[in-house]
Order: structure tokens, then C-alpha cells, then sequence
């Protein structure tokens, strides 16, 4: 319940601000210069949540079930695309592989002159992709690693074919984790800013942000439009999974490889070439933009790139995204828990309140929090401090913690623990030796979204954190702000290490040794 | 499915998941303890009354060394939060009385002025107003400008031929130019240009040329370096932009072809737009916060600005940027910046009418 009545706020601010900026919300919705950009962030949202929705759960099968060589590098490297802000990473893209760019002008001698132009819906729908289809891989890898092998054994035995095994077995026993994963990608699309303001993609976001500091009545309208649609599709979403048959995962061995055969040499190359373009390409563009400012004229002004500067953002880097996760967990969890168990309205409505959070724009979760936080005795003491910004930060990122951790309870089979009840088991003992472990894989890919999310979080961070604390982020978008290429690139690079080095300590070693 | 469970459980029994979860545990609360511990030592400053808190729209690598400068000069300890100017200034309206700021520092005399309709900004004293040329401090007395920057069009040398090149801002409506001049219509910088046009030439006009680019295709960017960036790489032949992002680029890497064209003073289009300061009103030590502005511009820090950031100082006699043309053919004809604070949202509804946006 308090749980629920926390999240409530960053809505119920949208929803008084509203009222007291007396917005005429008829006029805003149903202008033609709202239902224009709403279309074009439905279209785009729709778009990227199928093409991720595919690409995650294919990347998660090959990665996870096949015996693709260097699958364990594979699968380090799936799900760190997430991690470049999308508008960090929008420019390297562009950089790299737009008309002009750098991978153009390599291609020039080979009589190759230009390259397709990437603005307007078909760059954002592309970048867009790039970086979220983590939000499936994540959750459907990690069910994928948990399901039992014997049914598909015995589907193998009766003569099916691998690819009708994974069409009657694997997908509907994955159905429940791509639907949570789409569904974030869809929530993230639509609340995009940075790659399709840059992509010159009009969306609604990009109307908020033209409108908030001087139309505020019509910033405030649209976001509420925006956190109406969120809810709209996440009610949907969870009328649809009701009617879904519930599968419960009792895992007791490996699960089954599937070997690729002649596919095998062709499979790498198609998963090489995805995340050469999701995560490798970038990444050269960033180096050769750090290693451009690093060996350059030490004397031009703002081009001293120290790698020691960036000792103390990276740690606190680290910390909010760790610490966030496991809050975001242990306040998300009773909530799965209780929607999943006992089908609790209250939990119902206070889940669709934590989905609206990651719709929202992050400056309006921030301004909400200061709103609420300001002039409230004992709260206020700690504005601007680190717990009240990783509050904003679960506010913000909750959703996708709580979408993992409700498939990863739904995989509970409750007669496991009414069993070990009956062997005089406690409800403390039971949780910790029955439960958790079964729901380990899922919440650790929730956690590992969350953590993600948050080194990059930009707008809150920058009006909530206590003063100082410089963290990559904030790196970032200072370089880009002074127009500091190689600065920027290099803490790029830095928040995509220490990413992979909290993602395979954290979420990928733990998933795969459970 | 019993079996299956057997097997579970003695695997669960006999693993190390207890130990491992309270490891777990015990490094959160470190994390969590190393954060609360970092906090106290930042709250107590706050007490102090010889400190002061900044927030700050201009970027850290750009102001902090000249904050440092003033601390190591008077003993005020001084706090800064930087942060985007426009949520900046959302910031300090949703604080209300209670904001912790002192100084306001923004980018864009927009932002500047929806505080001051707000009254959230104090009237500085006229000697610190009187710094700088008329134009360049609000008329109301709530902020007074410390550095300029100058609009200018960015083009691509390998693609435009000098000729080619507008002589005024009102050429770019021409077919001539279809398709080849990105803007940026969300960008605080255009947006405050837009303003100025409206004060000289009046809506009307101001419409009919921003439907004139609109009409000729001009590519829509989000803000000043995505542009510059975009011309450097030949994707759009020129742009509409702010002078001193093209001078970072340059020293990125000096092999880059976008060269800014400064467009002759007393066109409309070579508007300077200020980096301003306030006070707030809120502010219980306003001593210190006028101290700071005074300190931002005398005439060593203004020379900083010069010489460091490649921005047109705006104290007198104080000289401009090494190889820029001289601020002052260009402040002759001031807008009156009270008309870009309050105008903006009929600005940004002009921007909007035109179909500009993409």
C-alpha cells in the first residue's frame, strides 16, 4: 500500500499541475499539433517494440540455448547497448555510419560514395532498436536459461524439428518475459528524447521539451497525455496476461543446447554484425574521438583528457546504479509478490502507477520529487542528498523491475512451498530456500535493467544529485555541452566498461551459476 | 516432478546462498553508509554563512576555475550546481522561497526572464548594472549579463562556395538556399533570436520568414553542436548557430572543413545572445551573491572569458576574442531583453505556427 502511494506521486504532480495551471486539456489533446507528434510516438513505439521484441528474443535463444561459438562473450555483450545514453549514442551512430561519416569515408575508395540517409522516422525507428532491445533480451535470457529441458526433450524425441521445438516449446513458455520486455521498449520509445530530437523525429517528448519552460500549462498536458497512454497499454498488457496460462519453472538440470549445425558460422556472423552495429561501432567512433583528443596539441584549451578525473564519477557511477537496484528490488518485490499471488487491486492500481514512472520525462519525476520534498517537514532534510535521488531514480525505473520480478514470482510454483511447509518449514525459511533462489534469474535481469538505467539517467541526476557529485553521466553531458568531443567519448567508454564489468559481476555470472 | 524436486532441494540446502545473500547485504550498507557520510560533511557547509549556492546553466570546465578564483580571493565558500539553464530555472520555480540558490547563472536571457515575471529574482544595485552597455542587462534591474556569445551561420567550405554566403538572415527564404540551412526551432539560442526578430521587424515579418524556411526544407537539428557537427560531416551545407561551438570543433580536430560566416553587424540575424546572473530573491546572502557577479565581471575574470572560452566579454574596454570581429558593431542596435524573457511564449507559439518544426 505505502509502497503503491509512494509511486502515486510523480502522476498525482502531473495531475495538480494541471489543475493549477488550469491547462484546457480538451484543446491540448485534440489540437492537430498534439495528435500529429502523439501518432508519430505510437508509430515509433510500436515499430521498435516489434523489431526489439524479435531481435531480444531471438539474440536471447542463439545466446543462451544454441551452441554458438564464444556464446559466453555473446552474452556479456548482448545486453550493454542499453547503457549509451540515447543520445550519446545516437551521435556516435551518426558519426559512424552517416552520410559524412566516418565508416563512409573509409568506403569512399572502395567506389562507394554514400550511405542511406538516416533522419527522420526510419533513423529513430533504427537507433531506437539498437538500444533497447536489451529490455527483452535481458528477462526472456534469463527465462530461457531457467526452463526445464525435459519438455523440449520430449518434443525432440517425438520428432519435431529444432525450430518447431522453439515455435511449441520455448515461445510460449517465454511468452510472459518478451511481453514485459516489449513492453518497456514500447514506454522507452515513447518517452525518448535525445535520439529523436537528433534524428529530427517530431514526438511528443520533443513537444514537452519545447513547451516547459514557457508553455507550461501544454508541457504539463502533454506529459499527462503521455502518462495516459502508458497506462492505457499497461492495462491492456495485464488484462492480456490474465488470460495467459501461468508456467511455473521447476529447473533441476542445464538447459538444452541446441546444436546449430552448418547454421553455426553463419549464426556468428549475423550476431557479430548486430552488435557491431549496436555496441561495437559506437564504441570505435567514442575511441577514435578520445584517442583523436588524447594525442592532439596538449596546449589547445579543454582537450586534456585525464583518465584519473574520471576515477571518482565512475565509482559514483557504480554506487547509485547499485544501490538503486537493490532498493528498487526489495521495494518491488512485496509488489509483484502480492499481484502475483493474490490478485490485489490495490497492488493492480499501484503497479500501473510504478509503469507511468518510466513513461514520464526524468525532469518531471525530478520536479515532482522537489515538489513534494521542498517544504515537507523531516523530507526536506534530505533534498538534494543521495537518498532522495535514488528515490527518483526507483520512481523512474521501478517499471522495470517490477514487470521482471512479477514473471520471476508468476515461475514460483506454489505447491513447492506449500510442500516444504508441510516439512515444517517457516514462511521466513521457505522464502529464503524456496522462493528466492527460483526467482533469482528474473530479478537479477530486473535488477541489471534498473542499474543500466540509472548510470545513464541524465535530467534527474543533474537537479536532484548532492552538489559534487559528478557522475559519468553528468560527465557526459558537460563534454557536451562545452562541444568537448574527446572528454565525452572517453566517459562514454567508461560508462560502457564499468557497465560490463557490474553486468557480468552482478546479472550474468549469477544467472549462469545459479 | 518429485524427483525433480528432491534434486532441487538438496541443492538449494546445501548451496552457499545464505552466505552470499549476506555479503550482498553487507556491501549495500557500506554503499549506502560511504553516501550518508558524504552527505553530512556537505550539509554542514550550508550552515556556514560565509558560503553561498550557485546554480549554474553555464558549463563547470568553463566558470569553475573563475569560482575558485573569487573563493581563494574572499574566503566565501561557493557551491555549485550545474545543470541545464531551462531546468534550471524549473528548478528554482518549483523550489519556491525555499531554494537553497543564491545565484542564478543561465545561458539564455529567457530563462532568465520567466524568473523574474515570477518575481523570484532581487534588483541588483545599479552600480553592478552599470558594468555593462544598457542592452546588455535586464531594464528591470533583476540580472546583469557576463559573457556574449554572436549568431552566426556555420557553413561547410568544401560544399559552399563564399559567394554563396547570405549577407543577411532574411536571404535564406530564397529558393537559392532550399534545403542547405539547418536550425535548431526547440533550441533556447533560436528561440531568443526568433524574440529579437519579432522586437525589429514584428510578428508578421517574423512569421512570413519562418515560413519561408519553412517552406525551403530546413533540416531540423536539436540543438547548436548537433549542427555543427552535422555540417562538419557534409550532412547539411550550413546552419544557423552560435559562434563559439565551431571554434571547438576546430580544436577537436583542426582538419574539420565548417567555418563560421559572421553576418555584417546591424543585421537582424547578428544578435548576441548573453550568459546572464541573478540574484534571488529568496537569497539570505544576497552580500556574497553580488560580490560573486561583481567578481564575474571585473576585468580579469572578463579577460578570462575571452581568452579561455572564445566568448565576447562585456565589460568596457575589455577587448574581444583573438581573430573574432569587435562586439561593439554588433551591440548598436540592443534588443531590449525583458521582450525576450516575457515574449517567448508567444515565440515559441510563432515557431509553432510557421510548421518550422519537422
Amino acid at each position: 500500500m505505502a509502497i503503491g502511494l509512494v509511486f502515486l506521486g510523480p502522476f498525482a504532480y502531473v495531475v495538480w499541475r494541471n489543475v493549477d495551471l488550469g491547462t484546457d486539456l480538451g484543446s491540448v489533446l485534440f489540437d492537430g499539433d498534439t495528435l500529429h507528434p502523439l501518432g508519430q510516438s505510437l508509430r515509433l513505439g510500436v515499430a521498435v517494440a516489434i523489431s526489439a521484441a524479435v531481435i531480444g528474443t531471438g539474440l536471447a535463444w542463439v545466446t543462451v540455448r544454441s551452441d554458438l561459438p564464444g556464446r559466453r562473450i555473446w552474452r556479456l555483450l548482448a545486453p550493454l547497448p542499453l547503457v549509451f545514453p540515447s543520445f550519446v549514442g545516437a551521435t556516435a551512430l551518426l558519426a559512424g555510419f552517416a552520410s559524412g561519416g566516418l565508416l563512409e569515408e573509409m568506403l569512399t575508395p572502395l567506389g562507394i560514395e554514400t550511405l542511406p540517409d538516416m533522419r527522420g522516422f526510419r533513423g529513430a525507428w533504427l537507433v531506437l532498436t539498437l538500444f533497447t532491445y536489451p529490455y527483452v533480451y535481458l528477462p526472456v535470457a534469463a527465462r530461457m536459461s531457467s526452463l526445464p529441458p525435459s519438455l523440449e526433450e520430449s518434443a525432440r524425441l517425438l520428432g519435431r524439428s529444432p525450430f518447431a521445438v522453439f515455435r511449441t516449446v520455448v515461445l510460449p513458455q517465454s511468452t510472459s518475459a518478451i511481453w514485459a520486455g516489449t513492453l518497456l521498449v514500447f514506454l522507452y520509445a515513447i518517452s525518448d528524447f535525445g535520439a529523436v530530437a537528433l534524428l529530427g523525429y517530431d514526438t511528443l517528448t520533443e513537444q514537452i521539451f519545447a513547451d516547459k519552460l514557457f508553455d507550461q500549462p501544454r508541457a504539463m498536458g502533454l506529459s499527462l497525455v503521455l502518462g495516459g497512454v502508458a497506462l492505457i497499454v499497461v492495462v491492456a498488457e495485464r488484462t492480456l496476461d490474465r488470460r495467459r496460462r501461468r508456467i511455473e519453472v521447476v529447473r533441476s538440470r542445464e538447459p538444452l543446447v541446441v546444436p546449430l549445425g552448418r547454421w553455426r558460422w553463419p549464426a556468428v556472423v549475423i550476431v557479430g554484425g548486430f552488435l557491431g552495429n549496436a555496441l561495437i561501432g559506437p564504441v570505435v567512433v567514442l575511441g577514435f574521438w578520445a584517442l583523436r583528443g588524447m594525442t592532439a596539441d596538449s596546449e589547445t584549451i579543454g582537450l586534456a583528457t585525464d583518465m584519473g578525473d574520471l576515477l571518482g564519477p565512475t565509482l559514483r557511477s557504480a554506487q547509485a546504479g547499485l544501490i538503486t537496484a537493490a532498493v528498487a528490488l526489495m521495494v518491488v518485490l512485496p509488489l509483484a509478490w502480492t499481484i502475483s499471488r493474490y490478485r490485489s487491486r490495490v497492488a493492480g492500481v499501484a503497479n500501473s502507477m510504478v509503469v507511468v514512472g518510466f513513461a514520464l520525462p526524468g525532469v518531471v519525476i525530478a520536479l515532482s520529487l522537489v515538489f513534494w520534498a521542498v517544504d515537507t517537514p523531516i523530507i526536506d532534510r534530505w533534498y538534494q542528498t543521495l537518498p532522495l535521488l535514488i528515490i527518483a531514480y526507483v520512481l523512474h525505473f521501478g517499471a522495470q523491475a517490477t514487470r521482471a520480478s512479477q514473471v520471476a514470482v508468476d515461475a514460483v510454483p506454489q505447491r513447492l512451498g506449500d510442500a516444504a511447509a508441510t516439512l515444517g518449514a517457516g514462511r521466513a525459511r521457505r522464502f529464503f530456500s524456496v522462493e528466492v533462489p527460483l526467482m533469482t534469474p528474473g530479478l537479477l535481469a530486473g535488477a541489471g535493467l534498473v542499474m543500466l538505467s540509472t548510470m545513464k539517467e541524465l535530467p534527474a541526476t543533474l537537479l536532484l544529485r548532492p552538489i559534487g557529485f559528478d557522475t559519468l553521466a553528468t560527465e557526459i553531458w558537460g563534454a557536451g555541452e562545452r562541444g568537448a568531443l574527446a572528454q565525452g567519448a572517453l566517459a562514454s567508454l567508461m560508462l560502457v566498461a564499468i557497465s560490463a564489468v557490474l553486468t557480468w559481476v552482478v546479472v550474468i555470472r549469477r544467472i549462469e551459476h545459479y | 516432478m518429485l524427483g525433480n524436486l528432491d534434486i532441487n532441494y538438496h541443492r538449494l540446502m546445501t548451496s552457499s546462498l545464505h552466505r552470499r545473500i549476506l555479503t550482498s547485504l553487507l556491501i549495500l550498507l557500506a554503499l549506502v553508509a560511504t553516501a550518508c557520510g558524504g552527505d553530512s560533511e556537505s550539509s554542514d557547509a550550508v550552515d556556514d554563512t560565509d558560503s553561498i549556492t550557485v546554480y549554474s546553466g553555464r558549463d563547470e570546465e568553463l566558470i569553475q576555475p573563475l569560482i575558485d578564483a573569487f573563493t581563494e580571493s574572499t574566503g566565501i565558500d561557493v557551491a555549485v550546481r550545474y545543470a541545464d539553464s531551462a531546468e534550471l530555472a524549473l528548478l528554482i520555480q518549483t523550489e519556491g522561497d525555499s531554494s537553497p540558490a543564491d545565484v542564478f547563472i543561465s545561458q539564455s536571457p529567457g530563462a532568465l526572464g520567466l524568473l523574474a515575471g515570477e518575481d523570484r529574482l532581487a534588483e541588483l544595485p545599479a552600480d553592478l548594472l552599470g558594468l555593462v552597455d544598457e542592452g546588455f542587462a535586464a531594464s528591470d534591474g533583476t540580472w546583469v549579463g557576463l559573457s556574449g556569445r554572436v549568431r552566426v551561420v556555420v557553413y561547410n567550405s568544401e560544399l559552399v562556395d563564399v559567394s554563396d554566403l547570405p549577407s543577411s538572415v532574411l536571404e535564406l527564404t530564397d529558393s537559392e538556399y532550399e534545403g542547405r540551412v539547418a536550425v535548431a526551432p526547440t533550441n533556447g539560442s533560436f528561440q531568443d533570436f526568433v524574440t529579437a526578430m519579432r522586437s525589429e521587424l514584428g510578428d508578421d515579418d517574423t512569421l512570413a520568414w519562418l515560413e519561408g524556411l519553412a517552406a525551403n526544407g530546413a533540416p531540423n537539428y536539436p540543438k547548436n553542436s548537433a549542427i555543427v557537427e552535422a555540417v562538419g560531416r557534409g550532412e547539411v551545407e550550413m546552419g544557423l548557430v552560435n559562434h563559439y561551438y565551431n571554434l571547438r570543433a576546430l580544436e577537436a580536430d583542426p582538419s574539420v572543413v565548417s567555418v563560421n560566416h559572421f553576418l555584417p553587424a546591424g543585421d537582424v540575424g547578428s544578435l548576441v545572445i548573453v550568459t546572464g546572473g541573478a540574484v534571488l530573491s529568496s537569497s539570505d546572502g544576497a552580500g556574497a551573491a553580488e560580490e560573486l557577479l561583481r567578481f564575474l565581471l571585473s576585468a580579469d575574470a572578463q579577460g578570462t572569458f575571452a581568452a579561455e572560452t572564445q566568448e565576447y566579454p562585456l565589460l568596457d574596454g575589455v577587448g574581444a576574442p583573438a581573430g573574432l570581429p569587435p562586439l561593439s558593431g554588433y551591440a548598436a542596435d540592443t534588443i531590449d531583453y525583458d521582450v525576450l524573457g516575457d515574449g517567448l511564449t508567444g515565440t515559441i507559439e510563432l515557431i509553432r505556427e510557421s510548421g518550422i518544426e519537422q
